[in-house]
């Protein structure tokens, strides 16, 4: 049924939807999620939960609107995200989608986001030294 | 065979390395985690707080929690399923690595709780087998060779000190203190600086703090703070062996002979010692012993007491804030509260007793501090409405900019006893083994409700000064939750062999060769952070191995 669209491409949107400021900043947040998916730091329980957040955010999507998520206008989108953020499930996927992306927004520029430290000047951060030379992939 | 094998490498077990081996003994430390130098440090949040890369993967090595229940039962969590860990820093110099080296003796009457304040029903309060005297020099020691920083200030709970002031120069202080003490002055509360584990400035061979706003959780990439790996480890001949995990000690009925440790891809060595010390964190500790099970210690090593694992305790209290808003503040002193990296240290201790009518109260100690600096956990507390509802979006944007660049929150940690009781404990599980197939350890957790009345109390007294200052948004949180960096007992000391593990000198009583000296043999716990009387306690117990190898020589 989405055959055409990635998980990834589908968070490239969401993330979009749930915090535009960081691509206005030029931050590039929804690749840093292949960091995610193949940390052995983090427990298949919680990757395979974004996974099928995923899934049921386009099944909402398709129910409420028979497209993807992806395919419908911001403000169809909209009207998902207030809907599964009441739910139990859709809060905790919204909850941790957003903790990745800030993760990707405000981490260290060295995992590949935070682009030119542009999250960090945006809140007038500055990083602790020393910065890592290397991103820990576990 | 060597003199002395020490199990763990942290505060419990770095004194011994360093003293016996500057004494010219051969020692051998076992640590099952990795060896880093200060240049290995850096302030990656990701890699620190959120990938837990100093811990073990929790579907590796795990606890099992069991949490007492008002029917008297427990409910069993799986660490692995419920992602809660007990693990610290897992390698050299263990979490000494990561704290923030709040230091703070205990007082004397902490070493007579039982005969200054008396009983508790449900809980087993005892005095020490040793008094605040003897451990005083010690004390003193701790802070000219790990090097603690601060100033002594007359204050009505002061304890006695052999010397008048620390070594160290205070830490250079955040602006805004002063109004911390102006409005402690204002409430007639007596305001402390917070000794601190860090240099303030190049001593020891090792660098002063250049204030990297990355302290607690962080390791330290000057080396000012005093963890037991840069203030000890470093500086001494003992060998230390890294990837090594001892699952058992191996005894006669006198003596241990032989400690076992595997390596992460399972290869089993030996390691042959006149004296052993036991000193992998107070849960561990336990777990090997128990784990450790022969013909002459069908219960587990050094148990004949079966004490061992009993009255397991952590710090109780704990913590609350206050928000500093730009729009209460003039522009100097908004400049002063957004100065990052220097410290806020300022503690109360006013209340370590109290009266509770004409009851004489054991309270505790209340150390203030900015919140964390660590940029993602502050964004991520900012995601729900005043209503509880999820944020996103444009709205979200501008609350995270206001609130992270025109405000500050300053928090505070109540630490009082935890008692120990018959429900609180460690065991091993009968089933789950961790990757290296040994039982893990079973936390069976209980805080008694004097604890939650004590720290309420001293709450009240941080939530008036933060009052006073003008912060708004005020809460707190006290709990029985139990903080995982802060655990103690389980093998407690004592002069009676039938209701304690240890005598007075961290030796077993069951055996003649084995010392345990991490924060497993405190009976009680005191109201402050333990690190301190960790290292005081083992550089104590060094001077008595040594005259026992002494004689042996």
């Amino acid at each position: 049924m989405f055959g055409v669209t990635t998980p990834i491409e589908t968070l490239r949107v969401l993330h979009q939807d749930l915090f535009p400021k960081a691509q206005a900043l030029g931050i590039e947040t929804a690749s840093y999620m292949t960091v995610v998916f193949n940390h052995p730091k983090i427990s298949k329980a919680d990757k395979d939960f974004i996974k099928n957040g995923i899934k049921w955010l386009n099944e909402e999507a398709i129910i409420g609107y028979k497209k993807e998520y992806k395919k419908l206008s911001s403000k169809e989108r909209e009207a998902i995200l207030q809907i599964i953020s009441k739910t139990e499930w859709g809060e905790s996927f919204l909850y941790d989608v957003m903790g990745y992306m800030f993760e990707a927004m405000l981490g260290d520029p060295v995992y590949g986001g935070n682009n030119k430290q542009a999250g960090w000047e945006w809140l007038k951060f500055t990083g602790g030294l020393p910065r890592p030379k290397e991103p820990y992939l576990g | 065979m060597v003199d002395v094998c020490i199990i763990g490498s942290g505060a419990g077990a770095a004194p011994i390395a360093y003293e016996l081996s500057l004494a010219g003994f051969e020692v051998v430390v076992l640590e099952k985690g990795k060896n880093y130098t200060e240049a290995d440090f850096n302030k990656d949040e990701l890699a620190v707080s959120r990938r837990d890369i100093f811990t073990p993967k929790l579907e590796d090595e795990f606890h099992i929690i069991n949490e007492y229940q008002k029917d008297g039962t427990y409910k069993r969590y799986d660490g692995r399923e419920y992602h809660w860990s007990f693990w610290n820093g897992n390698m050299v110099g263990g979490s000494s690595n990561l704290m923030s080296g709040y230091f703070h003796r205990l007082k004397p009457n902490d070493f007579k709780l039982l005969s200054t304040y008396g009983a508790i029903e449900g809980a087993n309060v005892v005095d020490w087998p040793i008094s605040y005297e003897d451990l005083e020099p010690y004390y003193t020691k701790v802070e000219k060779i790990i090097g603690v920083s601060g100033r002594v200030v007359n204050h009505s709970q002061q304890e006695p000190r052999s010397s008048v002031d620390f070594p160290y120069l205070e830490l250079t202080i955040n602006g805004a203190v002063k109004w911390f003490d102006a409005a402690c002055e204002q409430l007639g509360f007596e305001s402390i600086p917070t000794p601190r584990a860090i240099l303030s400035q190049n001593a020891l061979s090792r660098n002063g703090c250049y204030y990297s706003n990355f302290c607690g959780s962080y390791g330290c990439a000057s080396g000012a703070k005093g963890s037991a790996r840069a203030a000890l480890l470093q500086k001494c001949k003992a060998r230390i062996i890294t990837d090594a995990f001892v699952y058992k000690l191996e005894s006669d009925d006198k003596r241990v002979r032989k400690a076992y440790y595997k390596t992460r891809l399972g290869a089993v060595h030996v390691i042959r010692a006149k004296i052993f010390v036991l000193a992998a964190q107070a849960i561990e500790s336990s777990r090997l012993l128990l784990n450790s099970t022969n013909k002459f210690f069908p219960n587990g090593l050094a148990n004949s007491s079966k004490e061992v694992g009993k009255n397991l305790i952590f710090s109780a209290g704990g913590s609350g804030s206050g928000r500093f808003v730009f729009e209460k503040l003039t522009q100097a002193q908004q400049k002063e509260l957004m100065e990052v990296g220097v410290f806020f240290n300022r503690s109360l201790q006013q209340w370590y007793d109290y009266k509770d009518g004409k009851r004489k109260q054991k309270g505790g100690t209340i150390d203030f501090l900015f919140e964390h600096q660590n940029i993602i956990s502050r964004v991520m507390r900012e995601v729900y409405d005043n209503h509880g509802n999820l944020m996103w979006g444009e709205a979200l944007a501008k609350k995270v900019q206001k609130r992270l660049t025109t405000s500050r929150v300053l928090t505070f940690e109540v630490f009082n006893d935890w008692l120990p009781t018959d429900k609180c404990f460690v065991s091993v599980d009968k089933k789950a083994k961790d990757k290296y197939g040994v039982p893990v350890g079973v936390i069976n957790l209980y805080g008694h409700p004097h604890d939650l009345e004590v720290g309420e109390y001293l709450a009240q007294k941080a939530v008036k000064v933060l009052r006073e200052m003008g912060a708004v948004e005020i809460d707190y949180d006290i709990s029985a939750s139990p903080p995982p960096n802060l655990v103690a007992g389980g093998c407690r000391f004592g002069n009676d062999a039938k209701s304690s593990v240890l005598d007075k000198n961290c030796k077993a009583h069951d055996l003649e060769n084995l010392y345990v000296t991490d924060a497993s043999f405190m009976p009680t716990g005191g109201s402050v952070p333990y690190t301190w009387t960790i290292y005081a306690n083992s550089f104590r117990v060094a001077d008595a191995i040594k005259k026992v190898l002494d004689v042996k020589q």
